[in-house]
């Protein structure tokens, strides 16, 4: 392992960082060197590596880098609630993000019940619907874990896309499209098998019956 | 179970301070009409040649190179107008103080037959006091008109440095200033604020668009009517009909009351009165049946009423350029309030 990805391994987990690098005026410099645009640099480089966006050359990669959103979440941070309109797509470019359920029963204190799905990492994303669908209503809450940052893709974004760069625009469609059908295809499946455990369940039943 | 915790005490901080800001930009820019006059106008006018660049990027042309390309030929184009028509409104502008005392005439004239032959007819006598407060109002009203020529043209001299400088710097800042705004918006309206932002931005430069060539046609369609029937001030009443008619509704009648009390005064009731007469009806008509459904109504869905009364508020607030804006800006105001009524009510 490089030391680069050692420190950013550390970074990632929350780990102390080595003295040397806490030097703050040394960092300040760095930081402000006008040659290395932090944000400028990195976020193409970070989308090079989400298999969705892999049929992008360079160029169209740094291109679409500028039509992203970089937004910042402090730890509980709701990023969207289930059941609000959402416009945007995001990409999770740091930290990590709980996607929360809400079911429509109460609890013993008058409160919804929720429900916590999964946990999402850096690279991976949520929210395509909304990008596709005319009014989207979000089926899920995505909440920050420990804060996180986001690449967040909005509708605005795509119509200026389309008329600007068609290519481009054609191209995240695509992706968002194999997304989405991705999805669509192990929710299929998971259907398929539900059903088949449901008519096998049936056939015991009616056997002892 | 993970902790949802909606607005955390930074973020309540935020949005304090992000609409501080919209309501400080608001108040300030209501204030001083000297910049936001301009700001207004050159925002108008970026508007409606903004679809321009990404048509010539779609031609493989940069994006400084196509706002290069769109601000020259607006530039260009502005010219010829500027030198050519500028003067010859100006010039007859204060042609028509010859005329107006000629209109007045006709018009006392006119009223008192009418007072004369009513009286004869039923016995009742018109009171003429309404009548004469309103031919000084109007003639207060057009004589200062003409005396603020000079000082309304002094502004516009002002306009035609600060207007390109501020289209230019919309057409190539415009996106940088948009997005410095929304790493502004608090995380909790961001979606929202932006997906609303979008929608207004859009209406509003839709309709502009669509009564800037609206205007242009009934304003085209008039001048050359009026030049072809030989009708003298033909530029001023086709420019005077375009303005008017970006006012729904009672637009169309005042731009043709001036020309008709002209022809009234200038060619009697005769066939030029008659052609005019035809040409105004017909523009208008043209304008109602086929330009106003494909252009105008695809843009704003309001009642009559909403769009008479947004108007008026408009035209107090910010006078003519309240007018033309009032109509998107109260579209916007409905998709904000619908917004507003399905968070509260939706639940």
């Amino acid at each position: 392992m490089s030391y680069e990805e050692e420190i950013n391994k550390n970074i990632q987990e929350n780990k102390k960082l080595p003295e040397k690098l806490e030097i703050s005026v040394l960092r300040y410099f760095w930081q402000s060197n006008p040659l290395i645009g932090k944000t400028k640099d990195s976020i193409p480089r970070f989308l090079r590596n989400i298999d969705v966006l892999n049929n992008f050359s360079e160029n169209e990669l740094r291109i679409l880098a500028k039509f992203l959103h970089l937004r910042k979440f402090q730890p509980g941070e709701v990023i969207f609630k289930q059941g609000d309109l959402g416009v945007g797509f995001y990409l999770l470019y740091s930290g990590y993000a709980d996607i929360i359920v809400e079911s429509n029963e109460e609890d013993e204190n008058g409160r919804l019940d929720s429900k916590h799905i999964l946990t999402l990492e850096k690279s991976d994303y949520f929210g395509e619907l909304a990008l596709l669908q005319e009014i989207s209503i979000r089926n899920a809450s995505a909440v920050s874990r420990q804060g996180c940052e986001l690449l967040g893709l909005f509708k605005p974004d795509i119509e200026e896309l389309i008329n600007h760069h068609p290519v481009i625009a054609a191209k995240l469609l695509q992706s968002v499209s194999l997304i989405v059908a991705n999805r669509l295809f192990s929710l299929t499946r998971e259907v398929q098998e539900l059903k088949y455990k449901l008519s096998a369940l049936e056939k015991e039943q009616d056997a002892a019956d | 179970m993970p902790q949802i915790n909606i607005v955390t005490k930074r973020e309540r901080f935020k949005l304090i301070f992000f609409f501080s800001i919209i309501i400080l930009a608001f108040v300030g820019l209501s204030s001083m009409p000297r910049v936001s006059i301009p700001l207004l106008l050159g925002y108008v006018i970026f508007l409606i040649v903004y679809p321009a660049v990404p048509t010539l990027e779609k031609l493989g042309i940069n994006r400084t190179g196509s706002i290069w390309i769109v601000f020259s030929s607006l530039i260009f184009f502005s010219i010829y107008p500027f030198v050519k028509i500028v003067p010859t409104v100006t010039a007859e502008i204060e042609n028509v103080q010859y005329y107006l005392p000629k209109i007045e005439k006709y018009v006392t004239k006119k009223y008192e037959e009418t007072r004369i032959e009513v009286r004869e007819k039923t016995s009742f006598e018109i009171g003429d006091k309404y009548f004469f407060q309103a031919l000084d109002w109007v003639r207060k009203t057009s004589t200062n008109i003409l005396l603020n020529v000079p000082k309304i043209l002094a502004s516009f001299l002002e306009w035609v440095f600060f207007i390109p400088l501020i289209i230019f710097f919309l057409l190539k800042d415009g996106k940088s200033f948009k997005r410095g705004i929304l790493r502004l918006t608090p995380n909790s309206i961001f979606e929202r604020f932006y997906f609303l932002s979008h929608q207004f931005n859009k209406k509003l430069g839709d309709y502009i668009f669509a009564k800037f060539v609206e205007a242009s046609i009934v304003g085209i369609t008039i001048t050359s009517g009026l030049l072809i029937l030989n009708v003298r001030f033909a530029l001023l009443f086709g420019l005077l009909a375009a303005v008017t008619n970006i006012i729904p509704y009672v637009g169309p009648v005042v731009g043709f009351i001036p020309a008709l009390l002209f022809s009234l005064a200038e060619y009697g009731s005769g066939t030029t009165l008659g052609a005019i007469i035809i040409l105004y009806v017909v523009a208008n008509a043209i304008d109602i049946a086929i330009v106003f459904p494909i252009l105008v109504s695809k843009v704003v869905d309001l009642h009559p009423l909403t769009v008479v009364v947004s108007v008026i508020l408009g035209s107090q607030w910010l006078g003519m350029i309240g007018m033309v804006i009032s109509i998107p800006f109260a579209a916007a105001l409905k998709l904000i309030a619908q917004e507003v009524y399905k968070e509260i009510y939706q639940e």
